[in-house]
């Protein structure tokens, strides 16, 4: 039977953890080796909306597993443009290729996709919904940098009611024992009620915040996130929490020495270029991560043994 | 009420479909899910509003003549009015009676209120909503995971 990467919601703790080790095994393989894991193996990469990061990072994926890439950006010069369904565009390129990793800009494009193809799909974000291998990623670079995803304290910072990251990441991590969660955000940004209750229909405790210092100062890690200025219908609002959600080196002076800044980039300036050269910074190393984990994710999909 | 004015209000079947404890005002709403679906759009149907019930207070009522209610009419009647008692009636005598509840799975019949869900601009796509509660009364859509009240759900006609 074909396997699909559609939602993180529908992954268990037994499905993440088995995603990290497949990365961690991923990474291990030398690239001479790698090079040959995916040999003759075609990937389409169909995103109906930029995303230069994920994009890059699924070429480049694909291209040190031996793999073949081809794809489009946009639906200028698909027959999208001409009027052609979605299904139709998708029915049409699964008879080229692989497996296709599709971004789109409506909710729930890709498992219509997953449903109706016969090919692996993977989702690369469905608009406001779900990015799971982002999610995936994200909880790789916690676990190298932690060597577990349990018994951490945790600070999500910035935009916690809009961020489909933060809603996924958020998820996950309350599947795994002793995590303790600091929010840090305006108040208009705080976390939605819904999202504080876990799988059995328990309600986790968070602390929450709008003092994004004294947060990190009690924490193992911060994800940041962008605060959009269209959240704020009043630009004076925007233009006073912005200055208060920007990370400098100065404020993390009294962290404890494994703390780490995670941000699923791009950033604008939430994080300030003085933290880049610290021992602190992860999110460079983050879209490394992000490479492995999605050549793990490329080759279990594809049936590749490692 | 006696009896006898009971029957002068609400004529007796003698075999057919009882639709019963309707909240008043939501008859003539089943009435219409009745007649959309194929082969029902001739049958005999009654259909009283505002009668007094011990139960609910005002209640509208629903009689099929010499028909059976389909499985997926009254799937789509327990969406739009869960809780209304189906009896079935042979020879004047109630033979079968349930009350309907919403289904776990709510398969074509629901259109996701979602502007941006992929099965509002796709052409042909089968909505489908699944239950997060044991009640039935949140309903999460299968495509865009948004979830929603069974009352913010909006059922389409055949």
């Amino acid at each position: 039977m074909k396997k699909d990467l559609i939602s993180a919601n529908e992954l268990s703790a037994e499905d993440l953890l088995f995603y990290l080790s497949l990365a961690a095994k991923a990474e291990e393989i030398p690239p001479r080796e790698k090079l040959e894991l995916l040999r003759g193996k075609l990937l389409m990469l169909m995103f109906f909306e930029p995303s230069t990061r994920t994009k890059n990072s699924f070429e480049a994926a694909m291209r040190r597993l031996g793999g073949d890439v081809m794809g489009f950006t946009g639906t200028a010069s698909t027959s999208v443009k001409k009027g052609e369904t979605f299904l139709d565009t998708v029915l049409t390129i699964e008879r080229y290729v692989d497996i296709m990793v599709i971004r789109h800009p409506q909710e729930g494009a890709a498992r219509l996709a997953a449903e109706s193809s016969s090919l692996p799909v993977i989702n690369a974000g469905d608009g406001t919904n779900q990015h799971p291998t982002q999610t995936l990623l994200d909880l790789y670079t916690i676990f190298k940098c932690f060597g577990r995803i349990t018994d951490l304290k945790i600070c999500l910072a910035g935009d916690l009611k809009y961020s489909r990251t933060v809603y996924s990441l958020l998820r996950t991590l309350m599947l795994f024992g002793g995590n303790e969660f600091v929010l840090a955000s305006p108040e208009a940004l705080r976390v939605p009620d819904y999202l504080k209750w876990d799988e059995q229909g328990h309600r986790q405790s968070f602390v929450e915040t709008d003092d994004l210092q004294a947060a990190v100062e009690h924490c193992d890690l911060v994800y940041m996130t962008r605060i959009q200025r269209e959240r704020f219908p009043d630009p004076l609002e925007y233009e006073k929490v912005k200055g208060v959600f920007r990370l400098q080196a100065s404020m993390l002076k009294n962290v404890r020495s494994h703390f780490k800044v995670l941000h699923p980039l791009p950033r604008v300036d939430e994080i300030d270029t003085d933290i880049d050269g610290t021992p602190h910074a992860g999110y460079f190393d983050q879209v490394y991560n992000g490479m492995i984990m999605r050549q793990g994710i490329l080759l279990h999909l594809l049936g590749a043994k490692i | 009420m006696s009896a006898r004015e009971k029957l002068l209000h609400i004529p007796k079947i003698r075999n057919g479909i009882v639709i019963d404890h309707i909240p008043a005002g939501a008859g003539i709403r089943i009435v219409e899910i009745i007649r959309a679906y194929p082969g029902l759009d001739a049958i005999v149907i009654t259909l009283g509003l505002n009668y007094a019930s011990n139960k609910i207070g005002s209640k509208d009522m629903i009689k099929l003549q010499d028909h059976d209610l389909p499985a997926e009419v009254a799937e789509h009647i327990s969406l739009v009015t869960p809780g209304v008692t189906i009896k079935r009636v042979v020879e004047y005598q109630v033979d079968k009676k349930l009350v309907l509840r919403p289904p776990r799975e709510i398969v074509s019949l629901g259109r996701c209120r979602n502007p941006n869900c992929i099965t509002n601009t796709e052409r042909g796509v089968t909505t489908r909503f699944r239950a997060i509660d044991d009640r039935s009364s949140k309903f999460r859509c299968a495509f865009c995971e948004r979830v929603f009240r069974i009352r913010e759900l909006e059922f389409v006609l055949p």
